[in-house]
């Protein structure tokens, strides 16, 4: 099935040069003495990588058979990290690659968006919010209950991250897994 | 809903300003038919065909202008010297979101101006409309060798292809131009957006439209705000054999994409005929230029 650029919007996932892209931006150019173009920057799913590209208006691109199912995290054993569909049960595995920053947020059970291609995994989406144990950090200082340093933190899943001082070992603290920011104590 | 009455009345101001400005400089304001005998010749431009009664149930066939140029040109050889019109004019098959079938158009042209006079002319009417951000001016070859390192007036078609094909951008064009065009969308544009106001000037002779040419470059040029086109103007060629020359070439390529073809406006080319004063015009759309200035 291909969409010609008059269909292309915002998420539509296409082939390109071979590999499924998700479209992130896409804008009509008609200079005023010249044909119209669609200018359009596509987020490579696999690579991770933004690209742009501009077509002939009327030109078409191929669908990518591009799917997002929520999933659960079960365990990994090293090498591969594998997922659960849980509503057809079925498991998918993916290796460090694949994984991206979601090495850094997620722990068993939890729940991660995975994206497949043609039935294989391609990526993972941590959720945009996690809550994660400090495992080790300094001391915090008695009294700073209003926050105003940093010191770094690292978390059971291996990341470190920048917490207020009052901050201690044994604490759950929420991430923001698009910026690594602390957003609070859960 | 006082910000919708306060646009319409930056609007006004935006209106009034520009008048003013011509007014001051001794320009005179016009205005001329939009009902057109013929289409236009654009490659890329499409007239609104309108079908029009007369008595006697007799109909004809006119189209609305696409925009004022060839009506204001006879004026022109019949010595009118200076002059501006805002209108409205329409265009078929235009699309994207900053593109529309109808919009308003400034168009003006000064007698004995060369084609920098008439930049230097536009950005003393941005001045005066309360714009004073900083100008840039670029030939069309400099903004191609600075923002992507390519030689674009001595390229020829085969080169130009290889560099579309570098980029994994489809290839499959009719004309040399079309790629001079692509390329300016694809590579030139973006960089554009982060300039306030930006002539580019000489662009290549294969997209002269109707500007005069001097060796591989036309005297044309573009007025981008933040990357947007909001003006095209030209040195104007002068003699009606040459703008019989130039509407056919187009017909032509019309023609090889199959649109449609109309007959060519005789009674513009006869007027023509005294020759067109040595002058410099250019058409401003006034939507965008509101929108981009947020004046």
């Amino acid at each position: 099935m291909n969409y010609s650029t008059s269909q292309f919007k915002n998420g539509m996932k296409l082939m390109l040069d071979g590999n499924p892209c998700s479209i992130v931006n896409n804008e009509i150019v008609k200079p005023g003495k010249g044909q119209a173009f669609n200018r359009v920057k596509f987020k490579d799913l696999i690579t991770g990588k933004t690209l742009e590209k501009t077509f002939k208006s009327g030109e078409s691109l191929e669908a990518a058979d591009v799917m997002e199912l929520e999933m659960q995290y079960l365990y990994s054993d090293g090498e591969k990290w594998h997922f659960m569909d849980p509503g057809s049960f079925e498991q998918f595995d993916l290796g460090e690659e694949s994984m991206g920053t979601a090495l850094n947020y997620l722990v068993e059970q939890d729940n991660c968006i995975v994206t497949l291609w043609n039935n294989n995994p391609i990526s993972v989406s941590p959720p945009n919010h996690v809550t994660l144990e400090v495992i080790d950090t300094d001391p915090g200082l008695k009294g700073d209950t209003a926050g105003t340093g940093g010191k770094p933190a690292t978390l059971n899943t291996g990341v470190v991250v920048q917490v207020p001082l009052f901050v201690a070992i044994g604490d759950r603290v929420k991430v923001d897994t698009r910026t690594n920011e602390y957003t609070g104590r859960a | 809903m006082p910000n919708f009455k306060e646009k319409l009345i930056r609007y006004q101001y935006l209106i009034r300003n520009i008048r003013d400005f011509f007014y001051s400089h001794n320009v005179v304001e016009v205005v001329t038919p939009s009902l057109l005998v013929a289409p236009t010749t654009d490659v890329y431009i499409d007239s609104i065909e309108v079908s029009v009664n007369h008595a006697l149930s007799k109909s004809s066939k006119f189209y609305l202008h696409t925009s004022p140029e060839l009506e204001m040109k006879r004026l022109l050889s019949k010595g009118s010297g200076d002059i501006f019109q805002i209108c409205q004019v329409f265009r078929d098959n235009e699309h994207g979101h900053i593109n529309s079938n109808e919009f308003t158009m400034l168009e003006f042209y000064r007698v004995g101006f060369d084609m920098h006079q008439l930049i230097d002319d536009i950005k003393a009417l941005l001045i005066s409309l309360g714009n004073d951000d900083p100008v840039k001016e670029i030939s069309y070859a400099q903004a191609f060798y600075d923002y992507a390192e390519i030689d674009i007036l001595n390229s020829d078609f085969e080169g130009l292809k290889n560099i579309l094909e570098s980029h994994g951008l489809n290839s499959d064009y009719e004309w040399i131009e079309d790629i001079q065009m692509v390329l300016f969308v694809h590579l030139i544009e973006p960089k554009l957006k982060t300039i306030p106001v930006c002539f580019i000037y000489d662009f290549p002779k294969q997209q002269a439209a109707l500007a005069q040419i001097d060796g591989l470059v036309a005297h044309r040029f573009e007025m981008y705000i933040k990357g947007t086109e909001i003006a095209n103007g030209y040195q104007e060629i002068q003699t009606s054999k040459e703008y019989r020359d130039r509407f056919e070439t187009e017909l032509g390529k019309r023609k090889s994409l199959s649109k449609s073809i109309g007959s060519l406006d005789e009674d513009f080319l006869d007027d023509l005929k005294v020759g067109l004063p040595s002058c410099s015009g250019v058409a401003i759309g006034i939507d965008r230029l509101f929108t981009s200035l947020s004046l």
